[in-house]
């Protein structure tokens, strides 16, 4: 079958990306394996673009991790440049909601309002939310300190043992599935088709894309790689080299009660946050793994052990599900999009790692921008997979190190 | 931590005859159910109340009594295992407080759950299914209704229907789906286990006398009625099960109890990461097993109706087996006293196989069972979700669990799925036109059974 563009990875991401693509007016091809463990479905859908960035969204950060500052209380934040993404990313959801929502009839529960709430335990949790703060600017309004007793007023079923708190307004929630279904449907309604099946192999044909998949066959002069945690090996089967690996994350969801939770909440142990259908999604571990998708009792039990001890109220609630989803990591924690430094027409829409979902809309434009050949609002050029082979490093040999387990509290402290 | 020598899950035929097995050769044995007695569904104990009503299954008090006496066995019931974790490692949480075994072997035999199709009517209060009517009667002494209905296919409605008909309850009559002549296809003379025909013709004979009709080829198309179903509407089936609707015809009723059959609860054997296949004369998606009902996964095995559909005896001798091959290969028995031993479950195992097989062949669900399900009929209870949410799902693209649940909330309620499956993945591969084998199974999400937060906080140090 020839088409104009193949995106392979119908998660999130792809599915922005085919629908932006789609509305552009190419014939658009999604072909999606919906494989255990992909991170649409594992994702709590925080859009926490202030709080992700400065090592607040749950904790802890990768590139904190590796880059031990003596210096700082905890993680250090992100490059700016990163959070800029996400806050042009964040700025599209009052938007995009509604317009899904006319284009699919799907409600993508865009949430306004609830902010996210960080809890500071200890003394030493306080000195390194004045460092951000600092980091942010003194007078910045996406970032909010409080004491004990106003965290308490704001939410009085958190616990009293807090040494303090710090809120970021402007850090919402959004359904993941939902959308990424929404922009599906949006996509399919604008053209695009939809293909349930998985790539087996890549061929080039000229300067085309052959793409296997049992008998199935496409052939496009365009090839976007949106597969998440899989990104790495598509892009191997074209002969590209994407330092695009799998970081698993461990998740606990509740039985639905009525709106308890006032904001969404994010601790050295875990986050915990209220779905609008009452679920509370308590998460996540973030582990270099490989692509398996289990859980583990211990590491449960200590998600379990967070949201108890920032809610005490939580305990009696039944768990419903856990499970495990894989984050696109990379290895300086930016996402890649845009074009492959090598391979003409090949295309990254992907490494989205923990905030994929809050940079979905940005991502799709960037992306979409550099297909279509027209300028995007935001520049393109951190994001490029270029930097992989100007700044070889060593993350290129992280790919191989061996999986540890982890919680996100082990890094904070 | 515990470490046992084997972890039986479930204490119906199969688990009690794995553990049973396994401690006569000497092994430690730890065996869990939720139940507050042993037994299973089949064997189920009467609580003391309703003991003078009902008198226990003589051979389900038998086994119980042999489990209680051995020393090897240490029973706990009112318990959940509620996960297979890697080792293999078992969470089991009971009142709040939860212990993790690590077994050498585990054998998981959790048995099977009734096959109920959406129609319309179905939510009303007052549609069962006869497992849960059997409960009523059999466990509580409470009558289910005053008017009753069965309708389903398969024994195990004539079975419930003579144990309601002797409990005094009304009962209006049972409609079999699958027609009269093909049960007399059944291998007769192939019944050398003469207590099972006896039975079996026992239930006839308790319906004969109380004038219950049996009507076959006949399939519920809807239950109607306000707080509680009144009416229930019924219509004669094709070859497919397809209802003719212009035959339809009322019957006052205040309890429908429908069941198609059985489906294998596979969900501890998915988590642990077994193989499955799809079988469908056995209930559908079971775990791959080899001669000995050892899974895919080293050292966890899997019998009774939990893996395979085959009614209480078959389940027995599987566990047995099973035990036995635990105890060779921790080295508690020789290779020449394990085929010595296992013989006889193996034949009893090999007399029962041609009836059943016949009774798969007659009961097996067709297709036609769905086509009274309207755009509004619900698919999934839980989350409440009508078959045009899942139908436009389909349409955009969605084929498989997976797909659909991201899409609807599908399977997203505290069953996971395990009840609305079994019937919307036929449904799914109906609309798809592929085998329901290609729609795939529901995903197994820990915890199986419902377990608080702060239960999941408070589980020893030791797991890891």
């Amino acid at each position: 079958m020839l088409v104009d563009t193949v995106v392979v990875g119908g998660g999130v991401i792809g599915c922005a990306v085919a629908d932006a693509l789609a509305r552009a007016g190419r014939k658009v091809h999604l072909l999606d394996a919906t494989l255990p463990g992909r991170a649409t479905s594992a994702s709590a859908g925080g859009l926490w673009a202030v709080g992700e960035s400065i090592g607040l969204g749950c904790g802890v950060i990768l590139h904190a991790q590796e880059n031990p500052d003596a210096e700082q209380a905890g993680p250090m934040p992100l490059p700016r440049v990163f959070m800029d993404f996400l806050l042009a990313g964040n700025r599209q959801f009052p938007r995009l909601g509604p317009e899904l929502k006319e284009r699919t009839g799907i409600d993508v529960e865009v949430e306004s309002g609830t902010g996210l709430l960080y809890l500071l335990y200890e003394d030493n949790h306080v000195q390194h939310a004045r460092q951000l703060q600092d980091w942010l600017g003194q007078e910045s309004d996406l970032m909010v300190t409080w004491s004990p007793e106003e965290v308490r007023d704001h939410d009085p079923c958190l616990t009293d043992e807090l040494a303090g708190g710090v809120f970021f307004p402007g850090d919402n929630q959004v359904n993941p599935m939902l959308l990424a279904e929404a922009w599906k449907r949006s996509a399919i309604l604008a053209g695009a088709e939809f293909h349930p099946c998985r790539v087996e192999r890549i061929e080039r044909a000229g300067k085309s894309f052959l793409l296997h998949s049992g008998s199935e066959r496409w052939e496009s002069p365009e090839l976007v790689i949106a597969a998440g945690a899989w990104s790495g090996d598509l892009a191997q089967m074209v002969g590209a080299s994407l330092p695009v690996f799998p970081v698993r994350g461990q998740i606990v969801c509740t039985e639905t009660l009525s709106r308890t939770l006032r904001s969404n909440l994010s601790t050295p142990d875990c986050y915990v946050l209220q779905k609008s259908h009452g679920e509370v999604i308590v998460g996540s571990t973030t582990e270099r793994s490989d692509f398996g998708t289990q859980v583990r009792p211990g590491d449960l039990r200590d998600l379990a052990r967070g949201a108890c001890r920032a809610v005490p109220g939580l305990a009696s609630l039944a768990v419903k599900r856990t499970w495990a989803g894989l984050r696109p990591g990379t290895p300086d924690e930016f996402p890649v999009l845009g074009p492959d430094p090598d391979i003409e027409n090949l295309y990254y829409a992907t490494g989205g790692f923990r905030t994929g979902i809050v940079a979905a809309p940005i991502t799709a434009e960037l992306v979409a921008c550099s297909i279509l050949g027209t300028t995007p609002s935001f520049p393109q050029e951190p994001f490029l997979a270029r930097r992989f082979r100007d700044a070889p490093g060593p993350e290129a040999s992280q790919r191989d190190s061996s999986s540890s387990s982890r919680t996100e509290s082990d890094s904070v402290a | 931590m515990s470490a046992p020598d084997v972890l039986v899950i479930g204490g119906g035929p199969a688990g009690m005859g794995a553990a049973l097995e396994a401690a006569n050769s000497g092994l430690t044995c730890v065996l869990v159910d939720e139940s507050p007695e042993l037994g299973g569904q089949i064997y189920r104990a009467p609580l003391p109340e309703a003991e003078q009503a009902m008198s226990p299954h003589p051979h389900g008090a038998y086994l119980r009594q042999k489990v209680r006496e051995s020393s090897g066995i240490e029973v706990r019931t009112g318990c959940s295992a509620w996960g297979v974790f890697e080792g293999p490692e078992v969470p089991v949480s009971s009142e709040g407080s939860t212990i993790v075994y690590r077994p050498k072997a585990l054998v998981i035999a959790p048995g099977a759950y009734e096959f109920v199709p959406p129609f319309p009517g179905w939510t009303l209060p007052g549609v069962m299914t006869p497992g849960a009517a059997q409960i009523l009667v059999k466990t509580m002494g409470i009558e289910p209704g005053k008017r009753v209905i069965l309708a389903g296919t398969g024994p195990f409605l004539p079975a419930v229907a003579s144990q309601l008909v002797r409990a005094g309850v009304g009962v209006t009559a049972v409609l079999e789906a699958s027609p009269r002549h093909h049960w007399w296809t059944l291998p007769w003379h192939g019944f050398r286990t003469p207590s099972i025909l006896r039975e079996g013709l026992g239930y006839l004979a308790t319906l004969r006398r109380a004038r219950v009709p049996i009507l076959y080829r006949r399939g519920i198309v809807e239950v109607r009625g306000g707080e509680r179903m009144t009416h229930v509407a019924h219509a004669p089936l094709d070859d497919h099960w397809a209802p003719n609707l212009s035959r339809r015809e009322e019957i006052e009723a205040d309890t429908l109890c429908v069941g198609y059959g059985f489906v294998p609860r596979v969900h501890l054997a998915q988590s642990a990461g077994c193989e499955l296949e799809f079988r469908d004369e056995q209930g559908g998606w079971v775990p791959r097993r080899d001669a000995e009902f050892a899974t895919s996964v080293e050292g966890v095995y899997s019998v009774g109706d939990g893996a395979g559909v085959a009614g209480a005896w078959s389940a027995e001798s599987e566990g047995r087996i099973a035990g036995l091959a635990i105890a060779r290969r921790l080295g508690a028995l020789e290779p020449g006293d394990f085929d010595r031993q296992q013989r006889p479950w193996r034949t009893k195992l090999d007399r029962l196989t041609p009836i059943r097989r016949a009774l798969d062949r007659i009961c097996r669900i067709r297709s036609g069972l769905f086509e009274s399900i309207q755009d509004d009929t619900l698919v999934c209870r839980c989350e409440e979700l009508p078959w045009k949410t899942v139908r436009s799902a389909i349409d955009f693209g969605a084929d498989q669990f997976r797909s659909l649940k991201v899409a609807t909330r599908l399977g997203m309620g505290p069953c996971q799925g395990r009840f609305c499956w079994p019937a919307t993945s036929r449904m799914i591969a109906r609309q798809c036109q592929v085998g329901v084998e290609q729609v795939g199974p529901s995903s197994a999400r820990p915890p199986l059974r419902p377990v608080s937060l702060g239960c999941l906080a408070s589980m020893d140090e030791e797991a890891r």
